[in-house]
């Protein structure tokens, strides 16, 4: 883990309003996402964030650290 | 570490320290959950009914559950937290305890009494055994009329809050006899200027009780000024926004810096805010009444300068309190341009609560701009963005930040520790991202019109859209944010009950708060002079509101044309209550 669990789970919870209101001004550009294509697109960025924190720190599946957590 | 002061008591925490108060301000924090569990449960009630998911009150109960969410939140919640949160700064600040603790005990059980009244007067409305009544929402100005009771318990509230501001200048003024030569330290000094405007405002809601509302419930005078209600409401109501919104200020400036490993900033700043919101809260009320006929376009224009001055000490502390972290994530540690924000402790619930609920504050700033713009009001008025707001101002930024600052204060004033830090942080995350889904909605709702205080508002049979997305959309979104803040509320609910059964008392910080990088000896001395600003604050609501008082006295009436009241209140049909139980029965 590159960051602790709490503080993944902090990363997610932000990222919430980032896509509610991306969606939001988007629109505004004339470009509506439905629902699901919102959800899609959060999903995608939630899993990267995932994987981004879970992967080992470099490249080295030796070196992965249990974590602070 | 020299992160704190007092180290003479270090490693104590409050219960130590000051056992006598500890009690009261525990039971003043009680009080507010309380407040708290059944006001947002209420909350839930009125979302899923609005929205037609789940509807099981009658439409005219509608307002009774609505007065009651909105006294029990913006009233109850948020003072009794405050009053315990001022105690608690006022005491440990000054390192003494209160002068007489059977006063404090006194305003407390004032408060309580008052409460109840309150209380059991709105739900009058729905109990056909209580024979009162008070629909009148939590702004309570004519025509809407209420029983008495619900006045006089709104009174007995008020005086009791009074005679806590009464107990914290007791206290200093105590402490000032003993330390002539000392500056008012900084927790003190925000308590006091609060109080200070606290007490210039709540004047004019007085007023409006004793003398025109009360006696007008009572049949004593058979008619008011509805427009001299509002007028005297709302020279309060913009005020109370700050009262609630200060011991959430307070524990920005001198929680968060210690939190995040460092220093407040900057003392003289701080205090300099805290006299702006002196001068400030008060003489711009007038900008609620934007859609009042009857107040000249003139006074709305100053209520509106006025307005977009208070952003600035807003913008102040935004950014002494952003410095303070960054001081403190660089001593912990942290390096780079924004990098430092990864050293901040982010796993603390104390410190994620209570900075998640300064960033929905900044947003809330901006729909703020929004609302203070005469002309642009004018779109939002008293529709549903008015609501999304304010559950971003004290649905949020104050609320989230008194249930972070209870994880770190219901063990200081019981002994125990915390029960569960995950689920705090849990919690502290949940309320975030529910309120992101319901206030989001109330905002794209209500620019394109969607009204507030409406219990069943109609959009089928005709071609309406929000701001993005459907009426449906904007429902459902606003319904899967009441239940996620529900469950966040139960979550903080069962923590806190938890918490006060533990048996686990170790490990307990000590009793301190953030000292400072530049302290009050880098402050001018003028700054702590309460009379100076007292007496600016007085000559700027005299300028601000002497006129359109005279002339909406001088257009109405003292005791207005002859509004004789309303009472929303319906008798209803049980047969009727039945009919729509079947109806969202399956
Ligand atoms: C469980 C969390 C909450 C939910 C689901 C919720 C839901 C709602 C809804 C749907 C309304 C609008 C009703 C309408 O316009 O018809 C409302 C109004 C209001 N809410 Fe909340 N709320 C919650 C928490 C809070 C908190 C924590 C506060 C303040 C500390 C608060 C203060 C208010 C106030 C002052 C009103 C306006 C009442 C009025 O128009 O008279 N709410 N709430
Ligand atoms: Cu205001």
């Amino acid at each position: 883990m590159r960051i602790s669990k709490g503080a993944l789970l902090v990363v997610i919870a932000v990222l919430v309003p980032f896509v509610v209101e991306f969606r939001t001004a988007l629109s505004w550009f004339g470009i509506e996402l439905s629902v699901l294509e919102s959800l899609v697109l959060g999903g995608a960025v939630v899993l990267a964030i995932v994987l981004w924190a879970v992967w080992p720190p470099n490249g080295n599946a030796e070196a992965e650290l249990s974590g602070p957590n | 570490m020299e992160v704190t002061r007092m180290s003479s008591t270090a490693s104590r925490t409050y219960l130590d320290q000051f056992p006598a108060e500890a009690k009261v301000i525990k039971a003043a924090f009680w009080s507010s959950f309380m407040a708290l569990a059944i006001g947002g449960l209420l909350g839930l009630v009125q979302a899923l009914h609005r929205t037609d998911v789940l509807r099981f009150i009658d439409p005219a109960d509608y307002y009774t559950v609505l007065t009651a969410h909105g006294v029990l939140l913006a009233i109850t919640f948020t003072i009794f937290f405050l009053v315990g949160i001022f105690t608690w700064a006022v005491t440990t600040s000054l390192d003494r305890g209160v002068v007489d603790i059977r006063f404090t005990w006194a305003w407390y059980i004032m408060m309580v009494v008052g409460t109840i009244l309150v209380g059991v007067s709105i739900l009058g409305g729905v109990v056909d055994a209580i024979p009162t009544y008070a629909d009148v929402l939590f702004t309570f100005y004519a025509p809407l009329q209420a029983h008495p009771a619900f006045y006089v318990g709104l009174v007995l509230f008020v005086v009791g809050s009074w005679l806590a501001g009464a107990d914290w200048f007791r206290t200093w003024w105590a402490w000032r006899k003993e330390n002539p030569d000392e500056r008012i330290p900084l927790p003190t000094f925000m308590a006091l200027t609060t109080t200070l405007f606290w007490y210039l405002c709540t004047l004019g809601v007085a007023l409006s009780i004793l003398v025109f509302l009360l006696p007008w419930s009572l049949g004593i005078v058979d008619s008011v000024n509805p427009l001299l209600t509002r007028t005297l409401f709302w020279y309060f109501g913009h005020a109370v926004v700050y009262f609630w919104l200060m011991p959430a200020y307070m524990m920005w400036y001198i929680m968060l810096p210690k939190l995040s490993g460092g220093k407040l900033f900057s003392d003289p700043l701080a205090r300099v805010v805290f006299v702006l919101f002196l001068l400030l809260s008060t003489p711009v009320g007038i900008h609620h009444q934007y859609l009042d006929p009857g107040i000249a376009e003139g006074y709305k224009f100053i209520a509106m300068t006025n307005t977009m001055f208070l952003l600035l000490p807003s913008l102040l502390t935004a950014f002494t309190v952003v410095a303070s972290m960054e001081h403190g994530a660089r001593q912990r540690g942290g390096t780079g341009y924004l990098g430092w924000l990864k050293a901040l402790p982010w796993r603390d619930p104390v410190f994620t609560g209570m900075a998640l609920a300064g960033l929905m504050f900044a947003a809330a700033g901006f729909s703020g701009m929004i609302n203070a713009g005469m002309n642009i009001n004018y779109l939002v008025h008293n529709s549903w963005w008015v609501v999304g707001h304010f559950h971003l101002t004290v649905g949020t930024a104050v609320a989230l930040t008194f249930m972070a600052a209870a994880y770190w204060f219901i063990p200081q004033v019981t002994g125990k520790a915390l029960w569960s830090r995950q689920l705090a942080l849990g919690q502290v995350l949940l309320w975030f991202v529910g309120m992101t889904f319901m206030s989001n909605a109330m905002h794209r709702s209500g620019l394109f019109g969607m009204p507030r205080r409406t219990a069943e508002p109609q959009y089928q049979g005709f071609n309406f859209e929000p701001a993005v997305g459907t009426v449906g959309e904007i429902n459902a979104q606003v319904a899967l944010g009441a239940v996620l803040l529900t469950v966040a509320l139960a979550m903080f609910l069962l923590n806190m009950v938890l918490t006060s059964f533990n048996d686990d008392s170790d490990s307990l910080p000590a009793n301190t708060y953030a000292g400072t990088l530049s302290g009050p000896e880098d402050s001018p001395a003028v700054l702590d002079n309460l009379k100076l600003w007292t007496a600016i604050a007085v000559v700027l609501v005299i300028v601000g509101y002497t006129l359109p008082l005279a002339s909406i006295v001088d257009s109405g009436g003292l005791f207005g044309p002859d509004i004789s009241g309303f009472q929303l209140a319906i008798e209803t049909d049980p047969a009727l209550v039945l009919e729509s139980v079947r109806e969202v029965m399956p």
